[in-house]
């Protein structure tokens, strides 16, 4: 949603800005609603719900440029739409009535962002072709991510044994710390 | 003409602040303009939405201040971490990759992103820019200045001279002796967010009973000359621990609440937190009262300023001004970390010979509204628009007739209060706009308390003790008085108190001039005032925030500018 918000406050086009707007608020009112239903189904379980989940931004529209963006945006979309397919056969299947509808009014919304910024994308890309090969673009930049995000864990572990034997090599020097620096309450004079 | 850009950021809330030729011309915090609540990252957006208000641009800047040494700050957390050795381990790999991986290299990394030469990049103490924030923004020749927070690079606590444009540091308290985070600790425990539960734990506080002196009192130990110390044994953030807490303050208090779940003052359970929050709240005020009386003690003005995050409990605050020996206290909006960027600013000006600026008497330093971008995405978006004459009057008729209305006018307000640049306003008379603004428009506790902003010049009719200095930046808390509580049953909370904005014509225009309107509808300058933001948002701030808000929340109408927009086809 904030990449949304982004957008609208930066696209140049004010029809472009009225589009991702009403995006962002129906992105706003899913979550609102994947998140009445969650508490619904804990509190069935007898937990207490869970928090809002805090919202996240890359700056997308700013690092992208409005074209990539939204065949990026497009995508994700499409994606989306594909796997709540899945799961809406899946609660039709197991009749589970309230997961069913809750994902069937979503998929509408998200039917018609994908769309939206279909035909914004090829308006802006100037053709159909053009369009297609940003959503290849996106396609690609999206492995990319997978494939960086998979590096960063890695390199993160990597990271942390370093650090932990780092860590153990210090010892002494906790020792002398604690012995000369001890942590002190009270006043400390600053003149 | 000089130019410096100071910059806070890192730890949560990074904002940054312009100051040309020695007065302060924008102020922003990052999260207004990413959309992330108390964004910490570093603040470019900022930066540059500063850089634009006064027309200039990176090359014109001469030099940026940092608002805390990053080195000295590594040194403390490398300590920190060796002294609580070997309970460290986990936390140390997080701590050195997040120190050395980002933090050591700020300054590189604000001088490329801004596009500046890296010698123009300086820092400052982190208590320093609290303090210099505080002071040189005040109406004060002289004054004591307290900063009370989490941490900076060493100091969590520190008391300041000001003379003239002169700051001397006199005393401090160190780390991990801390009132910040004495008070971020109990807010985990009691199940809220840190950096963010901090108001709702000082409105919660108020439904409580100060049950649990004698536990509190083995948490934190007062001296007599107003300096303290934790017993840390209860605490965790000295090995790093994100909640701040060790068990041994569960079997003092017993377990801590669960986050999240619904809040039923009804119940003993969580009656039993309220009465957590209460004495929470009660020590705290007592430990600033010390802390301000020992710096009455060492400075001997008559006048006190505050900052860091404590200084933004303004039930303290009022504490302070009714039972310390200081005649006057002023607390500059943003008192949390996003106000080292505004020190940090006049620091940096100081350096380059100026002196210091004017009196702060506006919050509204932030960004503006592009009203012609504002109508024409409007209308595109098919809501109902149209110009107003008079957007005061036209707010004022919505009130009258019992609407919830969204109002943003000039440019943003700087820290975390709405103060009638991007608020939502509605009659405090009208028994079910509590409710209807707390379920779901705001959708929060329903024990947290809505402010009203009345018209300065009256209000000591409906509320005693306002005061001149934080009142119009809503940094303390006055008595509703008696005649008036069933009146303004909206606003007043459950201790007869309340948080008063009282309104100017300089530091709110549009705000005043509905105040005089309501007045003339029932006698009563009065509005309830909340920010323009749904729940986990920060505050709207552009024109397009405005109207996405408006497009999320059920609220009845919203004026942008003189642009009025209502519900319906």
């Amino acid at each position: 949603m904030v990449d949304m918000l982004e957008a609208a406050r930066l696209t140049p086009s004010v029809e472009r800005a009225a589009l991702y707007l009403r995006h962002a608020a129906d992105e706003s009112r899913h979550a609102k609603l994947f998140l009445a239903r969650s508490a619904e189904i804990r509190r069935e379980q007898g937990h207490a719900p869970l928090a809002s989940p805090t919202a996240d931004t890359e700056g997308l529209f700013a690092a992208l440029g409005e074209e990539f963006f939204l065949a990026f945006v497009h995508l994700g979309e499409a994606v989306a739409l594909g796997q709540f397919r899945i799961y809406i056969d899946y609660f039709e299947a197991k009749g589970q009535s309230a997961n069913h509808a809750l994902l069937a009014g979503i998929s509408t919304d998200e039917c018609r962002h994908e769309e939206y910024t279909r035909s914004l994308l090829v308006a802006l890309s100037g053709s159909e072709d053009a369009a297609k090969k940003a959503i290849s673009r996106a396609r690609r930049w999206r492995a990319w991510r997978a494939w960086r995000r998979i590096g960063r864990n890695l390199s993160g572990g990597l990271h942390g044994l370093l650090m932990v034997s780092l860590y153990i090599i210090c010892a002494p020097l906790a020792l002398l710390i604690r012995l000369v620096t001890p942590p002190k309450g009270g006043w400390r004079q600053l003149k | 003409m000089s130019v410096v850009l100071g910059i806070s950021a890192l730890y949560h809330d990074a904002a940054a602040a312009l100051v040309v030729d020695g007065e302060i011309v924008a102020a922003i915090q990052e999260e207004r303009l990413s959309r992330i609540k108390n964004d910490p990252s570093l603040p470019f957006r900022a930066a540059s939405a500063c850089l634009h208000r006064a027309g200039l641009e990176a090359r014109d800047i001469d030099t940026v201040v940092y608002y805390e040494n990053p080195y000295a700050k590594l040194e403390r957390v490398l300590l920190s971490l060796m002294r609580a050795f070997p309970r460290t381990w986990r936390q140390f790999p997080r701590a050195l990759g997040s120190q050395l991986g980002s933090k050591l290299w700020v300054i590189d990394q604000l001088a490329e992103g801004l596009g500046v030469e890296r010698k123009r990049v300086e820092f400052v103490s982190h208590h320093e820019s609290h303090a210099a924030s505080t002071f040189l923004c005040s109406p004060f020749e002289d004054a004591a200045v307290l900063v009370v927070d989490a941490v900076g690079e060493h100091a969590s606590t520190s008391i300041y001279r000001g003379k003239g444009a002169a700051l001397t540091g006199l005393q401090s308290v160190d780390y991990p002796h801390s009132l910040g985070l004495f008070y971020a600790a109990i807010t985990a425990f009691l199940g809220f967010r840190v950096n963010e539960g901090e108001y709702k734990v000082m409105g919660l506080a108020a439904y409580g009973t100060p049950r649990y002196r004698d536990e509190f009192a083995k948490l934190l130990l007062a001296k007599d000359d107003g300096s303290y110390k934790l017993d840390l044994t209860y605490f965790a953030h000295h090995i790093g621990v994100e909640n701040g807490f060790s068990r041994k303050l569960e079997s003092l208090l017993g377990p801590r609440r669960p986050s999240h779940r619904p809040w039923n003052l009804g119940t003993d359970e969580d009656q039993h937190y309220a009465n957590v929050a209460a004495t929470l709240q009660l020590v705290t005020e007592e430990a600033m009262l010390g802390l301000a009386r020992q710096a009455h003690t060492l400075v001997g003005s008559a006048n006190l300023c505050l900052a860091g995050g404590v200084a933004l409990n303004c039930v303290a605050n009022a504490r302070i001004l009714a039972e310390s020996q200081f005649d006057r206290i002023f607390v500059q909006p943003a008192a949390g970390d996003a106000g080292g960027a505004l020190g940090a600013a006049l620091l940096g000006a100081q350096r380059l010979g100026e002196g210091r600026p004017k009196a702060l008497s506006t919050a509204a330093l932030g960004v503006e509204l592009d009203l012609s971008r504002a109508l024409n995405v409007a209308t595109e978006m098919g809501l109902r628009v149209r110009r107003v004459d008079s957007p005061a009057d036209a707010v004022t008729a919505k009130l009258a007739a019992k609407r919830i209305v969204g109002i943003a006018s000039g440019p943003s307000e700087w820290g975390p209060r709405a103060l009638g640049q991007r608020s939502i306003l509605a009659l405090p008379q009208e028994r079910d706009v509590r409710e209807r603004l707390n379920r779901v428009i705001k959708e929060r506790e329903v024990f947290r308390p809505f402010a009203p902003a009345v018209s300065a010049e009256r209000s000591s009719e409906f509320f005693l003790g306002v005061d001149g200095d934080m009142s119009p930046f809503m940094t303390t808390v006055c008595s509703v008085r008696e005649a008036h509580m069933e009146s303004l049953h909206a606003v007043t909370h459950v201790d007869q108190s309340a948080r008063v904005q009282a309104v100017t014509a300089q530091g709110a225009p549009l705000l005043h001039e509905i105040l005089a309107g309501v007045a003339r509808h029932n006698d009563m300058p009065i509005v309830l005032n909340t920010s323009l933001n749904g729940r986990g948002e920060p505050i709207a701030a552009s024109a397009t925030d405005v109207l996405s808000f408006f497009a999320r929340h059920p609220i009845d109408a919203l004026l942008i500018g003189d642009l009025m927009i209502e519900r319906g086809s």
